[in-house]
This record gives C-alpha cells, structure tokens and sequence, in this order.
C-alpha cells in the first residue's frame, strides 16, 4: 500500500519526464543534422508508379558539364533504377527513343498550383504552410501545358506579396498526382519581401528601411526561441539528473520511510484525522518554454535549416538588408527579384547569396520597384559571379510554362546556356533543399525528366517525352 | 513641319546621293536568310552606302571594298507593328472622331531613347499606329528606329471597327452608326479614303472580337478593300473567312503567358497561307516581346521560316512597304542585322544592327 503509495507519488514525474524528452527530440535543434525530408504524413503514402519504361538516349545530360553519350535509362517505380549502357530491357518493357535526356525543369517562384487566395493573402505568418494551401485539382490545363514545356516542379509560394509569405512547398506539376504524390517537399523555403508597393503604391524609404528591420527582427526572434529551448533542454537534463538521485535516495531509506509512514497512518486513524503524505522537497522543474510555432519557423530559417527567400528589389534596402543579417551566420539567404542586385554584386559573391531572378518582359504594369527590371540582370550577375537562379515571379500562374523562354531570353541577353539550364535545374533543387530528388539524371532519383530531340533551351528543341515522378505524362501524340 | 520635309527627302529615290567607292562593303554570314525562306551557306550581301547592291553565294566583292565575315545568322531588319516608341500622346486625339488626312509620321521623334531600346532586339522598322478610339486616325507611318528615315507617312489608312471606337458622348455609338459613317467617308472619293476605296491605300481596320472581325472580313469583301485585321486575338479561328477576303492580321503582342488558344489561332493563320505580322506596343512592351510572340508560335510547331517572315517581309507586305524594307535583295534598303543564332530562337542575340547602311548597334 505505501509502496504504491511511494510509486504513486514518483510515477507521474517518470511518465512527465518520457513525454518531455520525446518533445526535446522533436524540437531539438536540427542544426546539426541536414533536415529530415519525408513525405508529409497526412495523406495517402505516395504510391509508387507501377508503370516501367526504358529509355534508348542518344545523350544525356546528367547534370550540367556531365554528358553520358549512348545510354540507356530503366524508369521503374518512379525512379529512375538503372542508368548504362547494358542495362538490359525487361520482358515487354516499353521503350522510348530520343536524342537528348535531361532533368525535368524546377520553377523556384511559381504561382501555378496554389489557390489565388492564398498566393495573395498579406496576413500570412512564418508558420502558414503553403503545402496546406496547394490545390492539386486547380488549372488543369496550365499545368498540362507547363508539363508539355518541360516544367516538371516548381516552388509555390503563398503570401507571395506579404512581409511574411511563410513556408513555401515544392510540388510537381503533374495534375493526376494525389496531394501526397505531388508534394515532393512541403517546408522547401521561408519567404519574405521587403519594400514591396502591394498595391498601394510606392512606400517611402524610411518604411522600406523599417522592413528591413523587421527582417533581422524576426530572425532575432527565432534565434532566441531556439536558444530558450536549448537551455531548457540542458536545465531539464539537470533536473532529471538530481530527481535520479533523489530517487534513489529515497529508495535506500525506503524502510524507514515505510515505517515512519505506516506510524504516521496508525496514528492519524487512532486520532481520526486525516493523514498527510510527507513533502519531498525537490529541486524546481525547469518550466518548457511556450510553444510558438511562429517563432519556430524563423528559428529553423535563421539556423539555415530552411533558405530565407527574400523579395526585394532596390539596391538601398538590398544593402541594408545584406548588414543587417551579416551577423546571422547560418543563414542561407536568397534573394528574389533583385532588380539593383547589380550593386551589391561583390557582398552576394561573398556571402554566398544566391539571387532569384525573374526575367520579365512587362513594362507600363510593372509596379514601381520592378522600375529599371530588364533581361540582362541574369547575366550581368552571373558574369560578376553570383549564383543565378530563374523563376517566373510567382504572381501569375501562367508564366510557369513560359519559363524555358524567360531563360532563353536571358541567354539572348548574355546569360551564359549552361548556367540557364542549371539554374532551372540541379541549381533550383540545390537552393530548395530538394536535390536529392529533383535536379540530375542520377540512379536512385525520383524519374522527374525530360526526352528532347535537341540542346535543351533551343528554339529549334522541341520537348516529346516529359517523366513525372516515373510516370509518363508528356509524349509527341497528346 | 521638319518631320514631313525630312520624310519626303527621304521618300524620293533620286536624292540618293551617289555612293563613294568607300560606301562599299560587304558581309558574308554563314547563315544568310532570304525572303522565300531559304538559307545561303556563306551568303554574301554587297551594301552600296544605304541600299543592297547584290545577294548570293557567288557575289563577288569589289576591289576595295571592305568584306566582314560574319560567324552566325545574318536577316534583314525586323518590323515591329503597332508601334509607339516615342510617340506619347501624339499617337491619339480623343476629341475627333475622324481625323480627315491624318498623318501619324508626325509622331515620329527621331533619336528618341525609347527607339534606341529596339535596336537591341533587331527592330530595324516600325509602323506608327494610333491608339485605339477613333473611328478613323489618317494613316499610319513606317519610320526607322535609328536615324530619320520615314519608309512611309501613309503606310495604312486607320479604321476602327472594334467597340473601342464607339463612346456615348460622340457619334457613332453603334457599329451600325460607325458602319454608315465610314461607307459615306469611302463613297465620297476624297483623300485617304478615296484612295482605300480604289484599292490603292492598304486599310488597318481594328476589331477584336469575332463578331468584329466578321463584320470587318464583310465590310472589306462589300467595299473591295484591301488590308490588315488588327487586334483580334482569335482572328485565327476565322482564318478561312480571313484568307477569302485577302485580308492580312496584325497581332497583339504575344508576351510569356499568352493563353495557348491564341497561339493555336496564329498557327491557324499560318496554314491559310493568311500573312500576319507582331505589334510591339512599346515601351509598354519590352522589345523582346517581338521575337517572344514568334518564340511561342514555333514551340507549338510553326515553322521558324514563317516565324522569321512574320517579322520581315509579311510585316513589309502589311505596311505596304515591301518594295523597300522587309527583304535581303537587290535594291532593297540595307537594314540589316547579324545574329549569334537564328533570330526567332531567344537564346540568339543581336551582334549588330545597320540601318540604311550605317552601324547602329554593335560592332562589326
């Protein structure tokens, strides 16, 4: 009885104890570990393509600078499982000849796939996860047609406009996937804009300036929230320590305390009043930190476990945006639109920033922070020797499908072809944390990828065979 | 007033100044692209100071004259259709219905930037049209993008078709209205319209719907018209009836995200035979928007030939002035450009732009 008593009084704290520690291990800090990216749990489990197929490639481009030439490619379980040239063709298997085999093209800033409502909601937060907004049955037709130019994923964004957009997923384009399927990672970035008009016209510098500020604000935030938990983790540590060894203090005496107790319970019930337990005095309990996931997106992003995309565009606030996270040391920044980008070349360089770049042909509609926007700025920026990236803005979902023409007028416009086809390949599934999928031609990758009969981005090239998630979805007839 | 003197100077032949011996130079290309669609290996053009002396494969050059070898493509000059670079508000006067003899070559500002901005993207030509809203502007002008030259200063007669001409607070407000308005201008015999009437002035007639264009392909067919159906995203899907009536189409800019629909309808278009050329709508539109309109076309299978003429010698033919620009022959006006790639693939660029003779762009 008072040993059950004893255990009582012990058990709930062991119990409490097991259930923190396996919070701890959820929220542990990552930074040390890359990110675990595995399909979202609340769906179907992606169900893997029964269809097989093997490809006879007169080249293929494994990655950019990397040519295999006379190869053949076994798809199967929407992989790609054997890449050689003896790679032997199965019983009845279906076979696809083309010139040139490449990876499917990736979309960084991609409007196409997310409702409009959300993709233009201004009160979006770091936690909103675009992976809840996705809309896998929308604009059909568009993303048939992105398929048919060879834009197998894309980033989606939503609060594209927003000081905070939140969580941007990636998804394939492929509109007979389930959700499940289609998402191929739901957290790939944070995003955030500064010194956007959103519509109200032009803000002034000192409101633009204060964005900047927030930014470095929010990052601050994160960066506390996480140094909390990690001091939480180390004082519960202790505490579970000194509980230990009083535990088994009290385990040592547990005779005498048995006897004192049972007299103690003897005498109460000869006095008829009511027994009291005797209070063990214990060391505080650290108390958990509140959870704020919020503050846990900006933590995740200020330790560079998710890339913090930034949309901005003048070269004031790109400077002052670069000083004020220069301190941020894990951060992997990236920087979206980017018009003056050209002025700060050296510092991105540096600091290893990647821009994002959405070449546009708009002029008169473009608002004001877009002024002075023009094809060249891919190519001024890589020729400086930034990393370029090429997304269609993620506005209008449209212009997912003219990418490959959007990076072909950069190339007109002294981008270099090779960075082109990079950026909107293994470049893109680098920066979105998504390469070990998406990007290359490369066994064991998921058969996102792409049968041409020429160079890819050529106007002469025309897209046949277009692989999504090893299902075949583009082909000459439909 | 100097605009015009500076266009009829340039409009008459025998001005031409004969040019020096120094005038003469040549450019082989690798790849020379003729009007009929057909490429020369090493083609060879010979300019004599503003105009093409000669164009082929066995030209021989003259004693002292300089030879530039090109390593890439080498077109005429490209056409951009429905243009405004420059020309601001003089592209539109909202007060008048009809402006009786209008002359859009007054539009024309010669050296302004925003023309600098074409020539970056092979424009050697541009046909200065109105703003939508009148039921007739006077006619177009087909100007150059670098220099003074005015090809024509009345290219295309302007009629407005499309329910953009019709306001409530002027007559016509109908299409009824607009129709009985523009026969009782035809049937007078006067002017610009006069001349239309005889077949002698192109017409650029404005619709955009298709019940617009239909009524436009009648009015044309009733009147014995000849000309161009401007503004409608789907004339193409009239494309029999359109080619019936010998009718050309201008093009809206075709920009990155143009609907596939719209593209097809070009595409239907092109097997009528029916020629259609691009408006570029700039500085509104980037420069590129051009070849971006054609690059949308050949991605959904028209041929980069047809592709190419839409942009030259079909634009010519639309303006009316194919005797001087729009070709790589004999005689023609030496607008030339030189191209990394085939000018309708967008991973070419412009390497350098002659207009009338002269380096504009680049470098040789």
């Amino acid at each position: 009885m008072s040993r059950r008593s004893t255990f009582n009084r012990v058990a709930p704290n062991r119990v409490a104890l097991a259930a923190l520690a396996a919070l701890s291990i959820i929220a542990a800090p990552a930074g040390a570990e890359p990110a675990t990216r595995t399909a979202p749990d609340d769906g179907d489990p992606a169900a893997e393509s029964s269809e097989q197929y093997l490809i006879n490639a007169g080249r293929v481009i494994v990655r950019p600078g990397e040519v295999l030439e006379n190869v053949r490619i076994l798809v199967r379980g929407g992989s790609i499982a054997a890449l050689g040239r003896d790679v032997e063709a199965p019983e009845g298997i279906e076979e696809i000849s083309g010139a040139v085999v490449c990876a499917g093209f990736i979309d960084p800033w991609s409007a196409l796939g997310v409702d409009a409502g959300s993709l233009r909601d201004q009160r979006t937060e770091p936690a909103t996860r675009t992976a809840d907004a996705i809309d896998v049955h929308g604009q059909r037709h568009l993303r048939r047609e992105a398929l048919r130019a060879g834009v197998v994923a894309a980033r989606v964004q939503a609060g594209g406009l927003a000081r905070v957009g939140g969580v941007g997923a990636v998804v394939r384009l492929n509109p007979d996937l389930s959700a499940a399927e289609a998402l191929v990672l739901p957290d790939a970035v944070l995003a955030m804009s500064v010194g956007l008009s959103r519509g109200g016209g032009a803000m002034d510098v000192f409101d633009r300036q204060g964005e900047v500020d927030r930014v470095r604000g929010a990052l601050d935030s994160g960066l506390a929230y996480r140094q909390n938990e990690v001091e939480y983790r180390y004082d519960l540590e202790e505490w579970e320590k000194a509980m230990a060894e009083k535990e088994a203090d009290l385990e040592k005496d547990f005779k005498k305390a048995k006897k004192d107790r049972d007299k103690g319970l003897a005498k109460a019930e000869e006095d008829d009043k009511e027994f009291k337990e005797k209070k063990y005095k214990e060391d505080k309990k650290p108390r958990k930190p509140s959870f704020d996931s919020n503050k846990a997106a900006l933590a995740r992003a200020a330790h560079g476990e998710l890339p913090l995309v930034v949309q901005v565009h003048r070269a004031a606030e790109l400077r002052e945006l670069l000083k004020a996270t220069a301190g941020v040391d894990r951060l992997r920044l990236v920087l979206a639109g980017a018009t003056e980008a050209e002025s700060v070349a050296e510092t991105l360089v540096e600091r290893r920033v990647s821009v994002l770049v959405a070449p546009s042909l708009a002029r008169s509609d473009a608002r004001d922070e877009w002024a002075g926007a023009d094809l060249g700025l891919a190519g001024r920026l890589e020729q400086a020797g930034v990393e370029v990236l090429l997304g269609s803005g993620g506005e209008t979902p449209d212009l997912t499908r003219d990418l490959p023409l959007l990076a072909a007028s950069a190339v007109g416009h002294g981008l270099e072809r090779e960075a082109a086809f990079e950026a909107l390949t293994i470049g893109a599934a680098r920066s979105l944390d998504v390469a070990d999928q998406l990007g290359t031609v490369e066994v064991g990758k998921s058969a996102d990828i792409l049968v041409l009969d020429g160079a890819p981005l050529l106007g002469t090239t025309s897209v046949q065979y277009v692989f999504s998630a090893g299902r075949l979805v583009v082909t000459p007839q439909n | 007033m100097l605009i015009l003197s500076l266009a009829l100077a340039s409009l008459a032949p025998a001005s031409k100044p004969l040019a020096p011996v120094s005038e003469v130079f040549a450019i082989r290309a690798e790849q020379l692209h003729l009007a009929d669609g057909t490429v020369l290996e090493n083609g060879l053009v010979l300019v004599d100071g503003d105009t093409i002396a000669a164009v082929g494969s066995g030209v021989s050059v003259p004693a002292g004259a300089a030879l530039v070898e090109h390593a890439g493509h080498l077109t005429t000059g490209l056409i951009a259709l429905g243009e405004h670079a420059g020309g601001s508000g003089e592209l539109r006067d909202s007060t008048r219905t009809v402006l009786a003899g209008g002359r859009l070559a007054h539009a024309f500002a010669p050296g302004h930037s925003q023309l600098e901005a074409l020539l970056a993207e092979g424009i050697t030509s541009l046909v200065l049209a109105p703003s939508a809203g009148s039921l007739s502007a006077g006619c177009t002008a087909v100007v150059k993008s670098a220099g003074d030259t005015v090809v024509s200063e009345r290219a295309q007669l302007h009629i407005g078709l499309s329910s953009a001409s019709l306001l409530s607070n002027r007559r016509p407000t109908s299409y009824s209205g607009a129709l009985r308005d523009l026969e009782a201008l035809l049937s007078s015999a006067h002017g610009d319209f006069g001349a239309a009437a005889r077949g002698e002035l192109p017409v650029l007639i404005e619709a955009r719907s298709r019940h617009e264009v239909q009524r436009a392909v009648a009015f044309v067919a009733e009147h014995k018209l000849r000309g161009a159906i401007s503004g409608a995203p789907l004339a193409g899907e009239l494309a029999a009836d359109i080619a019936a009536a010998g009718l050309s189409v201008i093009s809206d800019p075709r920009s990155p995200g143009a609907s596939q629909r719209s593209i097809d309808a070009l595409l239907s278009l092109a097997e009528a035979g029916v020629p259609f050329g691009f408006k570029l709508a700039s500085p509104a539109r980037h420069a590129n928007t051009l070849r971006m309109g054609v690059a949308l076309c050949v991605r959904r299978g028209l041929s980069p030939a047809t592709a190419l003429r839409s942009l030259t010698v079909d634009a010519a033919r639309i303006a009316g002035v194919d005797e001087r620009i729009g070709a790589l022959a004999t005689g023609r006006d030496a607008d030339l450009v030189l191209w990394s790639g085939h000018p309708t693939d967008l991973t070419s660029s412009v390497k350098a732009v002659l207009i009338d003779g002269q380096l504009v762009y680049g470098e040789l």
